[in-house]
């Protein structure tokens, strides 16, 4: 057997360097990275790249800064698995393989020039950042602007800090709930669905982007379809494990889409009708 | 010459110059009823009759372990991409494994390609072989339409008595036949005894289960609740063997895999299976596909409906293989009729 | 360069085989001493280590209180613990004890003197202490042990397949024992022995013990099928999962208790 090295395979990563490291949460790590050699990564809000160490392997983290912040980039992890334990053993200065970024974004173009309600549980408030940060660094290209973010208890609480500057915002609605609430919890309590009826909004002109666990569109889509949004103006992001991020291995597969190709972001027209995507 | 004629007889010399193209590949038997693709040195270990090998040709192409990359952490996360070939002539392969190496280089050609797969393939040499009759009672080729050569070789073979008729695919194949004395120029008589056997093929093999091939698509979306998946998922074990012996299956797991130095080591990709447990597992642990006949559908769906809309090209090759191999005695024949009864496109 | 992690084998209730397969591993064990400082280890050496136990890699079942006591120790000891074999990771051939009153087994194996032995129902290591490595087999796969012991040294998990042996098996292009009319334990066994029995011509025992959500139903069809009696199948399937019974797992079991 021959072994040949060959390159541009779609496997080769790109050395990226840890600038900082911050603690969001118990399970949760922000880091923001730079590309090695001064190299801008080129992103959409919404794409994901392939994080790797070599001797562990990969794992798909979705990009969570604006790619309007260009000199670095951040990526935020929970430790889950093998590669996202190692991960948060890492520490400023270290060296990350990054392969990407992958897979279609959320649909900028399509949102400038309209209101925005956006909608985040739990970990999906890492993806919807990256849009969220874009917005604001963007402000004037949008109308009036929306957030609504549900998690499970205060603890579980991601960028606190960015939280309370979103919150004291005049040009973004910024609302938080959660599910438990502990003694010093003073916001709301309840699903992020229950925050819905109370927005205002003008449907036809609004444009609704979530991300979280699929248990969370069901309920966010009915009310949101209840408000007079029409499913045109619902965007979508689907978590699957993408391993290749190549649109060949066949895990991110839902019918016949490819998540890491396709999506993971999608119009809800798109996949309402396919059994098993949320 | 498009078309030659070999001697029967001369099978032994040709085999031996083949060597000087690659490692000689055929079907050889694991027993009365098992063969497998494997390293021949001399052509009378060749089963020039043989049902489907238990692994389609799919093994040389996307091999079950196969390295994408290498490192050395001494050199921090460089990742160095490696592709490891080998020149290999395949002799002996049946029209729905050609057909199935040609979904594997519609799907890796697709975008972004796939170099471990397109650079590996230029190092295969096909050369195809006829079936004259059906192989066994698990096969579909008839329903499939693959029971006659369609592309994808460099040579085909058919047996017709005391000698193989010829057809010439590509350069490469013509330049195997010039190089070798004992082929003949192809004559009328040739080409009728090849029609000949190609008319009563036409007789034989017709559409195992009655329904029409171009209606399946849709028979299958329309299918999609349909009782024969929660039937076919109660009695599936989950083993994955239909998925393994597929040749159109082509899912994968990369892991990485060190060294006993603890320094040095690999990226590899795995064979995978949509039917194992963890497959569409996400980090949370949910499973996107957690039932049996979630699973279950999601293949014969990736064989019947998905590709057919993604690249226009059905993705069962009518092989039998993952029947044959089934020990829940789950059937790719009898799934197609359920789920045709249920819908109603099984025609009377 | 840091210091190689000290490591030590232990065994328990056990046949010492799993030992006998690492010390047999030749050239690739020496390649492995590189890379660590074995401290204990009965099969190959006699000396003996009182520091703390980078990597404790424990053989058997624990079946008397002393045994309980002993991997105690060994745990509070211990950075890292891998247990190893089916003896140590499932219970093993030893389960099959539970089957049976305790103290007619006792009398049973030691007659007369049978006062002097205390004894226990068989328990794997990880329902005595917290374990955070696998190796499962009877004996452990050479190429698997090795893999998770890599792992153990990196600091990273390792992750028994939970796919079934067939999985392997058909990637070494093996002929099924079922097409040739014969049961094999394969489709409900986790992989991760490359399918070693097969290869060599011998079915699968589900050494290994079973994957996470095995088809039970289905496979009793299956059984049925092939004309196999639910009894005869339990026979095998006890040889090395005995343990899971006490538990209750799963309707085969269940089956097993209506019967």
């Amino acid at each position: 057997m021959e072994k040949i090295r060959i390159s541009h395979t779609g496997y080769e990563v790109r050395e990226a360097r840890i600038l900082r490291v911050t603690r969001l949460t118990e399970s949760d790590k922000l880091f923001e990275l730079a590309l090695v050699g001064g190299e801008i990564l080129d992103f959409e809000p919404g794409q994901f790249v392939e994080v790797s160490l070599v001797g562990i392997g990969e794992a798909p983290i979705s990009l969570s800064s604006s790619p309007t912040q260009r000199k670095s980039f951040e990526l935020c992890v929970r430790a889950v698995g093998r590669l996202t334990h190692a991960l948060h053993r890492l520490e400023p200065g270290d060296v990350v393989g990054i392969r990407g970024p992958f897979g279609v974004g959320f649909p900028i173009t399509k949102l400038i020039g309209h209101d925005l309600l956006l909608v985040a549980g739990g970990i999906g408030l890492a993806p919807l950042r990256s849009l969220i940060k874009y917005i604001l660094d963007n402000r004037r290209d949008f109308g009036r602007v929306h957030v609504l973010f549900g998690c499970r208890d205060p603890q579980n609480l991601l960028f606190q800090d960015e939280i309370e500057e979103w919150q004291r915002r005049m040009d973004v609605g910024f609302q938080c709930t959660v599910d438990r609430a502990d003694p010093d919890w003073k916001g709301n309590v309840g699903l992020v669905t229950s925050l819905i009826p109370g927005i205002d909004i003008n449907p036809e002109e609004t444009f609704a982007v979530m991300v979280g666990p699929p248990v969370m569109y069901r309920f966010v889509i009915a009310e949101l379809l209840k408000k007079g949004i029409p499913e045109s103006q619902i965007v979508l992001s689907l978590e699957r494990h993408m391993k290749c991020g190549l649109g060949k291995c066949g895990h991110c597969q839902i019918h016949d889409i490819y998540c890491c190709q396709d999506g993971p972001v999608f119009f809800y027209e798109r996949i309402k009708n396919l059994k098993g995507a949320i | 010459m498009e078309y030659a004629v070999l001697p029967k007889s001369a099978l032994g010399s040709f085999v031996d110059a083949l060597r000087q193209y690659g490692k000689v590949i055929a079907p050889v038997a694991k027993s009365e009823r098992h063969f497998a693709f494997e390293e021949v040195t001399d052509a009378r270990d060749i089963a020039l009759k043989y049902i489907p090998t238990i692994l389609p040709p799919k093994k040389y192409f996307m091999p079950q372990y196969e390295t994408l990359a290498e490192y050395d952490i001494r050199e921090g996360q460089k990742l160095y991409p490696v592709v490891e070939v080998e020149h290999i002539v395949l002799f002996g392969v049946h029209t729905c494994d050609l057909a199935g190496i040609q979904c594997l280089d519609v799907v890796f050609s697709d975008r972004p390609k796939d170099l471990n797969y397109l650079v590996r393939r230029g190092y295969v040499t096909i050369i195809g072989l006829e079936c004259n009759e059906y192989c066994d009672q698990y096969a579909s080729c008839g329903l499939m339409g693959t029971f006659l050569p369609q592309g994808g070789y460099d040579l085909f073979f058919t047996d017709l008595g005391d000698y193989f008729f010829v057809h010439v695919g590509t350069q490469r194949g013509e330049d195997i036949v010039a190089n070798f004395s004992l082929f003949q120029r192809a004559e009328s008589r040739h080409f009728w005894d090849l029609q000949l056997l190609r008319a009563k093929k036409a007789e034989i093999f017709r559409p195992e289960v009655p329904v029409d091939r171009f209606l399946l698509p849709r028979m299958f979306q329309e299918g999609f609740e349909a009782k024969v998946w929660e039937d076919v998922g109660n009695r599936c074990l989950s083993c994955a063997n239909c998925t393994n012996v597929c040749p159109t299956c082509y899912c994968f797991d990369v892991k990485d895999v060190m060294n006993l130095d603890l320094r040095t080591g690999k990226r590899i990709r795995v064979w995978d299976s949509c039917q194992n447990e963890p497959f569409a597992k996400i980090a949370s642990g949910e499973s996107f596909r957690a039932e049996r006949s979630d699973r279950k559908r999601h293949r014969f769906n990736r064989k019947f409906s998905y590709p057919v809309k993604r690249y226009n090209r059905f993705f069962c090759t009518g092989c039998g293989r993952c029947s044959r191999v089934c020990m829940a005695k789950i059937d790719l024949k009898e799934t197609i009729a359920q789920l045709a009864r249920e819908t109603g496109y099984l025609k009377v | 360069m840091m210091k190689a992690p000290k490591v030590a084998f232990f065994d328990f209730t056990c046949c010492e085989g799993c030992q006998l397969q690492v010390a047999n591993l030749g050239e690739l064990l020496l390649e492995l001493l590189d890379s660590i400082d074995l401290v204990e280890f009965r099969e190959t050496m006699s000396e003996r280590w009182d520091g703390v136990y980078d990597v404790a890699i424990v053989e058997g079942s624990i079946t008397t209180p002393h045994d309980v006591a002993r991997i105690r120790k060994i745990r509070e000891r211990s950075k890292t613990l891998i247990a190893y074999g089916s003896c140590a990771t499932i219970g093993g051939v030893n389960g099959m004890k539970n089957a049976f009153d305790l103290e007619e087994i006792k009398r049973y194996v030691y007659g007369e003197s049978a006062k002097f032995f205390e004894t226990l129902p068989t328990k794997p290591v990880h329902e005595v202490v917290p374990v955070e490595y696998f190796v499962h087999g009877c004996p452990v796969y050479q190429p698997e042990f090795l893999e998770v012991l890599k792992c153990a040294l990196l600091g990273i998990p390792y992750h028994v397949p939970d796919v079934a042996v067939c999985v392997e098996c058909k990637f070494n292009e093996n002929v099924c024992f079922y097409e040739r009319g014969i049961t094999c334990l394969g489709p409900i066994t986790r992989a991760g022995c490359n399918s070693w029995c097969i290869n060599n011509g011998n079915i699968c025992y589900g050494c290994r013990g079973m994957v996470s959500n095995p088809n039970e139903k289905g496979f009793l069809e299956v059984l049925r099928q092939y004309g196999i009696s639910l009894e005869f199948l339990l026979r095998r399937m006890d040889m090395y999962n005995a343990c899971r019974i006490l538990k209750g797992a799963g309707m085969v079991y269940e089956e097993k208790r209506a019967h």
